[in-house]
């Protein structure tokens, strides 16, 4: 046993001095890259990843994996410090990149030495990237029963029921000796005996008639209201990544809203002002992205639109729509009014599927009109016209139904 | 006979009344969809049925009268640089417009003073250069915040690089006082 056991001991001690070694061989020589790495990174970081990305994906410039290898030290500094300056000296290699890259001019990068040689050092030793193991998409989406199956299941427990009772019935009545009664026969009788009783019948025709008004009344109200409408999209455009998670201004997409009745659709070019770029989505990946592309005819590898293609519009189904006698001026609310887009809107930047928030009846309109207080200050068109109603309702709120905001032409005409 | 005519009436309005991904009903449907055109919508007359149409080519619309006319390339860049001058006044009052504007069409990418820190998440657009840099050589030969009005109006019109071209969303006076409040940002110091 212990000559064993002093082997053992032995063995143990002999490895850990061989990592110790090993151990202290290697730290120095990474602490060293380390250093180097990090502050490339962070050059990199700021400087370059507008343009590049490190794998081999082409952004504006090419991706930048293995340029290392690819070119000498000396030639990357050159070009990094003046690629124009390159081209121009003749540099084969330098015109065939501008040529490729659509003669986009590389900024010029004045780094020290230092600079150059941790930026040099980064890009020889890029970060492994890990694969994303969980991508959203696979998440299962629980849903409720609907209503419909929930009616479905309860009838059935109810028949079920009936059928049960009325066989035990029969079993008891044959046991009892006495003629027994189909399920037909059961319910029937039952029925008779229950509309004999005249005070039975007023009072369940008195529910029946409550119950067919409220359901023919909230019909009735819910005519040409469309509240919570939310129609599936042509494409899964979510304004939660994009006006709320980015922070994209509504007007930047619906730049029209400013100066016209309508708060417009954004054509495609402005998608294409950050999708050019930006490719894959984070959570549809590249699926809805690629709808643009298809109906503009742009071709993300190479990052050019291709020749010749024929567009086709991408068809958003409408969600607010006023009735054509009605009139409404989204500029007017926008600019005059200084209404925030989420007071008719709702919190849109929380919604992954966009629906109708408001009503959209007269009485909403109304209301807001009866309550909202004129925006008088900035709005030097009206001067005269404001201090007049000033003068006339002195200590009063002026409200947008004081200046006419109710008068029935306002709005149809 | 009357009760079954109640029940199966009840039991009609309850299946009728449960769809909720459709419109729902309308009162008089032809006042909602009235022949005339809608400007998203789709007509017969055009071959490819859009409404929506691009102004006839060669003509001005009231009110967007050139103020620039140089072309994309670098060699227009350099000469708007030179030359363009902005038609606007440089007073506070288009300064606070062209803030206004800047917070609502530049502001999530290159940050509220113009020195980075927008809100857009992704990488490419983590990195934009700022505008009150005084060391780094850009295109135009000179640093950011050496940029001439004309250099700064080119690249809103025509974008560069991962910055795309914003003409179809600001007018050219609009842009002119975006210009105006980012020559204000040039001047911004962040020490
Ligand atoms: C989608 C993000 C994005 C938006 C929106 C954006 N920019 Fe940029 N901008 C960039 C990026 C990225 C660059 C750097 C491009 C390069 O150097 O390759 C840039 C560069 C610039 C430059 C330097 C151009 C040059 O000639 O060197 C100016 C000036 C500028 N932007 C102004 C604006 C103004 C004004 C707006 C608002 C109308 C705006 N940008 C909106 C991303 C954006």
């Amino acid at each position: 046993m212990l000559p064993e056991n002093g082997i053992g001991e032995n063995m143990k001690q002999y490895r850990s001095v061989k990592a110790l070694i090993i151990i202290l061989l290697i730290l120095p020589i990474s602490n060293l890259f380390a250093d180097d790495i990090t502050s490339g990174e962070k050059l990199f970081k700021q400087n370059c990843t507008a343009c590049h990305t490190m794998t081999s994906a082409r952004l504006v410039g090419p991706g930048l994996e293995g340029v290392t290898d690819k070119y000498e030290k000396e030639w990357l500094i050159k070009w990094i410090r003046n690629s124009q300056e390159l081209i121009a000296s003749g540099d084969e290699r330098a015109i065939a990149i501008f040529e490729e890259y659509n003669k986009v001019a590389m900024t010029s990068f004045d780094f020290s030495d230092q600079e150059f040689s941790d930026l040099l050092a980064y890009l020889a030793n890029p970060p492994v990237i890990e694969e994303a193991i969980a991508t959203s998409n696979n998440i299962p989406i629980e849903e409720g029963m609907s209503t419909s199956t929930k009616l479905m299941i309860i009838s059935l427990v109810l028949v079920t029921l009936v059928y049960l009772l009325v066989s035990l019935k029969n079993n008891l009545k044959s046991a009892l000796g006495k003629d027994t009664e189909t399920i037909p026969e059961t319910l029937i009788g039952q029925y008779s005996l229950f509309i004999s009783n005249n005070i039975n019948v007023i009072f369940v025709s008195a529910i029946f008639t409550i119950i067919m008004l409220k359901f023919t009344y909230d019909g009735l109200m819910g005519v040409g209201v469309t509240t919570n409408y939310q129609p599936s999209q042509p494409i899964e455009f979510s304004h939660k990544i994009h006006a709320g998670q980015n922070g994209v201004d509504c007007n930047y997409c619906h730049s029209s809203a400013r100066k016209s009745k309508h708060s417009g659709i954004p054509s495609a070019n402005v998608c294409m002002n950050c999708h050019t770029y930006i490719n894959e989505g984070s959570i549809t990946g590249t699926t809805e992205i690629q709808k643009i592309y298809d109906a503009i005819g742009f071709d993300p590898k190479t990052r050019t639109y291709i020749d010749g293609y024929v567009q086709k519009p991408i068809e958003w189904v409408r969600i607010h729509n006023l009735p054509d006698h009605a009139y409404f001026n989204h500029s007017q609310h926008v600019v005059a009014g200084g209404i925030e887009c989420q007071e008719c809107h709702g919190p849109v930047e929380e919604m992954d599927v966009l629906y109708q928030y408001s009503e959209l009846t007269m009485d909403w309109c109304v209301e807001c009109h009866r309550e909202t207080e004129v925006q008088m200050e900035g709005n030097n068109y009206y001067t005269h016209l404001h201090e007049q109603l000033k003068e006339k309702y002195k200590g009063e709120k002026i409200t947008v139904d004081k200046m006419g905001g109710l008068e029935c032409a306002k709005c149809h005409y | 006979m009357k009760y079954r005519f109640i029940i199966i009436c009840s039991i009609y309005l309850l299946v009728t009344s449960c769809s909720n991904d459709g419109r729902g009903y309308e009162y008089m449907p032809n006042m909602y969809r009235s022949p005339s055109l809608e400007t998203y919508g789709k007509n017969k007359i055009f071959n490819d049925s859009i409404n929506a149409r691009k102004p006839v080519a060669g003509t001005i619309a009231r009110g967007y009268l050139k103020t620039f006319n140089y072309g994309p390339s670098l060699e227009d860049y350099l000469l708007a640089g030179e030359h363009a001058i902005n038609p606007l006044e440089s007073n506070s009052d288009n300064i606070s417009d062209g803030e206004a504007l800047y917070s609502m069409f530049c502001e999530h990418c290159h940050g509220p003073d113009g020195a980075g820190g927008g809100s857009i998440t992704h990488p490419i657009y983590s990195v934009v250069p700022y505008y009150n840099d005084d060391k780094q050589k850009r295109r135009s030969g000179t640093t950011m915040s050496e940029l001439k009005s004309g250099h700064i109006f080119h690249a809103i019109t025509y974008g560069l690089n991962a910055m795309g071209p914003h003409a179809s969303q600001l007018t050219e006076t609009e842009r002119w006082k975006i210009v105006l409040y980012v020559q204000e940002l040039q001047k911004y110091s962040n020490e």
